[in-house]
């Protein structure tokens, strides 16, 4: 199992004390190696002078044997000296050496490597030259090393140091990087706390937003933003509800009193048949009502569109057709003009709806003897429809609102006309489910209500917002 | 004709009981699955009305079970679910007709006369209430031997009202079998009343006897009153 720490402060320290830990080893590790090679190479150095003083002091005996000449013997330089025969006899060692070697008898091999490391009898570390050289009248190779002993120590001693100082300062990082990570997300956790005691019925609260230029007031603005879509669909919510009970509420009173007066006393079946007819009526009336509902439930949860080309045309004559007869009643003259050649893809049967509800707003609220003309035409390569009416027009208070469910300007009218209140609000759905865009004009000499709908099918449909 | 209804709801099971007797059937009530699927493994029955939402074993059980056993009783499903994948699936499970609640009593009893009359030709051509009389090949209509002229609209209107002579239609099923509206949120009630008063006009205004008639809040009615 992999271990993840719960809290983003936890994490967000741990990598930070991982990265600076990681730096800050290779860092200390580059110089550590640099150092032990720069530490040699001043050793060789220093070799290589004592290497020269020592042959200055070499001198052969007259007995053929090799020994230090002057006051060598007191000579730092002189302290590690073996000289031997090009036979490879041995022919002087130093008294320090105590009979230890400086490794095994030269060779040809030891030559061309000069340098080298060895170890003496007694554990010190020393570097050694070796060359070849002319004492007297003999070729000899001299052999002379250095203790490397001191700075070895004190690389060593820095190693330790800084080894014991690394955890130590990754320590402290790690304690500020904590400190710091929650200094940061302070803001965050107010904001969730914050967030946390907002309820349906406080909604009106917002996050405090310090610094709206950086991350965290970036995140505060989105933040009320959508809050403030929340809030706003809410309060459609519950005017909705308020409004559907109420619009349930109208019939089923009717149904009620007609019910009771007419048991109050004995009365002529044909009183009886009169008010359950009444009844029966409202009943109608509420099952529309709940159809409708459903419809637009149906469509708050996303309808499944069955497009296809059709011809605008064609479907504004079929919704007018439909209706025409109630236009015949109020002696209104209705016409389709336009191009018959406009076609979009939709699914025909939602498309046809929300034309028979926009042609039969308009019958209805329009006066006698007037003209309704329906207008197909493309614009931009989109599919345009549009419903004229010469009515009274919508007064400006009234247009915001239209389209809601429910929303009427003359609510005693329409409810007498039969409707429900919904037939806009379903046409907006319709119009908005095909990517399509519905609005009203309104001037006070008549409406136009315009269906723009894509020529292209269009990806998501609009957010409906009614 | 023996019906069987399944339906748990008391108030809904008897006022069809006593619509449908007063229609002539002899009608059975089951107030729970289990017991309808028992009357009907036991006792003949000519057609089911099944409600789909039951206690106990659910409709759409017992209509699976009994198609698997293989009866060809007419099975006319009653659902509260509007929703096109609920109608489909009855249907696939071997419906023959659905209504959707809340229905129109004038409307089941259509149904069912449907379902029962299946199988057996029925479409006469002529059509005769009282003196009235539709040619429905000839598309032709006489009152007292008077050509009577109607738009096609109203011919249509008037032979489905003669065809369901003597018994109720609601404007539902008038919107959904002669205008082919399937979409009950469509405002075609004005429409229907509309070409029903033009209707009328022509053929009862100038009689004595009236053959149109209105039952309010439930639809319209052809039958000779005097008969």
């Amino acid at each position: 199992m992999r271990l993840r720490p719960r809290h983003v402060r936890t994490r967000l320290t741990l990598w930070y004390v991982a990265a600076l830990a990681g730096t800050l080893a290779l860092y200390l590790g580059a110089t550590l190696v640099f150092l032990r090679v720069s530490l040699r190479r001043d050793l060789d150095e220093g070799l290589y002078d004592a290497f020269e003083r020592v042959e200055d002091l070499l001198e052969a005996a007259p007995d053929g044997t090799i020994r230090m000449g002057g006051h060598g013997d007191e000579d730092e330089a002189a302290r590690f000296v073996e000289v031997w025969s090009t036979e490879g006899g041995l022919l002087y060692r130093s008294e320090a050496l105590n009979g230890g070697v400086l490794g095994r008898a030269p060779s040809e091999r030891s030559l061309s490597a000069p340098y080298a490391s060895a170890v003496l009898r007694g554990g010190v570390p020393v570097r050694v030259l070796t060359r070849r050289h002319r004492i007297g009248t003999r070729d000899a190779i001299v052999r002379v090393a250095v203790s490397e002993e001191r700075p070895q120590r004190e690389w060593r001693d820095l190693l330790v140091g800084l080894l014991v100082g690394l955890p130590v300062a990754t320590l402290i990082a790690g304690f500020g990087g904590h400190w710091l990570a929650g200094r940061v997300l302070r803001p965050l956790g107010d904001m969730a706390r914050h967030a946390e005691m907002l309820t349906a019925d406080r909604l009106d609260d917002r996050l405090p937003v310090d610094n709206p230029d950086d991350e965290l007031g970036h995140l505060a603005r989105v933040f009320n933003v959508a809050l403030g879509r929340i809030q706003e669909s809410f309060a459609r919510l519950r005017r909705f509800t308020a409004d559907a009970s109420h619009e349930l509420r109208t019939p089923l009173t009717a149904i009620r009193t007609v019910g009771e007066v007419a048991l109050q006393e004995e009365q002529e079946p044909a009183r009886y048949r009169e008010a359950i007819g009444s009844m029966l009526e409202e009943v109608d009336r509420l099952t529309r009502l709940v159809g409708s509902l459903l419809i637009l439930s149906r469509a708050d949860s996303g309808a499944v569109l069955d497009r296809r080309e059709l011809r605008l045309g064609e479907l504004a004559q079929q919704a007018v057709s439909l209706l025409e007869i109630l236009a015949e009643e109020k002696g209104q003259r209705i016409e389709v003009y336009g191009d018959p050649g406009v076609s979009v893809s939709a699914d025909g049967l939602i498309l046809r709806q929300a034309l028979i509800n926009l042609v039969d707003n308009a019958i209805k609220y329009s006066p006698r003897e007037t003209a309704i003309r329906v207008e197909v035409r493309a614009e931009a390569g989109d599919g345009m429809v549009e419903v004229v009416d010469q009515g009274p027009g919508i007064p400006e208070a009234h247009r915001e609102r239209i389209f809601d469910r429910f929303y009427r300007v003359d609510a005693a009218r329409s409810r007498e006309e039969g409707g429900t209140g919904l037939g806009l609000s379903i046409a907006r759905w319709a119009v908005q489910a095909h990517g399509g865009r519905i609005e009203l004009i309104s001037d006070g000499k008549g409406s136009t209500f315009r269906v723009r709908l894509p020529a292209a099918r269009s990806g998501a449909p609009e957010k409906e917002d009614g | 004709m023996r019906l069987l209804i399944v339906e748990d709801e008391v108030k809904v099971a008897h006022a069809l009981q006593e619509g449908l007797e007063r229609e002539g059937y002899k009608v059975t009530v089951a107030a729970t699955g289990e017991d309808g699927y028992y009357l009907l493994d036991t006792r003949p029955f000519d057609l089911v009305v099944l409600d789909l939402m039951l206690p106990g074993r659910s409709g759409l059980e017992i209509l699976a079970t009994l198609r698997s056993r293989d009866r060809a009783i007419p099975v006319l499903i009653l659902t509260a679910r509007d929703a096109v994948q609920d109608r489909v699936v009855g249907l696939d499970t071997g419906a023959d007709d659905y209504l959707v609640k809340p229905f129109a009593f004038p409307e089941l009893a259509a149904r069912i006369r449907a379902l029962l009359r299946r199988g057996r030709p029925e479409l006469v051509a002529r059509l005769r209430v009282s003196d009235l009389e539709l040619d429905a090949a000839a598309r032709r209509v006489t009152r007292g031997g008077r050509d009577v002229e109607l738009t096609l609209r109203e011919f249509e209107l008037l032979e489905y009202l003669m065809r369901n002579h003597r018994q109720v239609v609601s404007r539902e099923m008038l919107a959904r079998d002669v205008w082919k509206e399937v979409d009950r949120a469509t405002p075609l009630d004005n429409v229907i009343d509309v070409h029903m008063a033009r209707l009328r006009r022509k053929v009862d205004d100038a009689f004595e006897a009236k053959l149109i008639h209105t039952v309010r809040g439930v639809g319209f009615v052809v039958k000779d009153t005097k008969a």
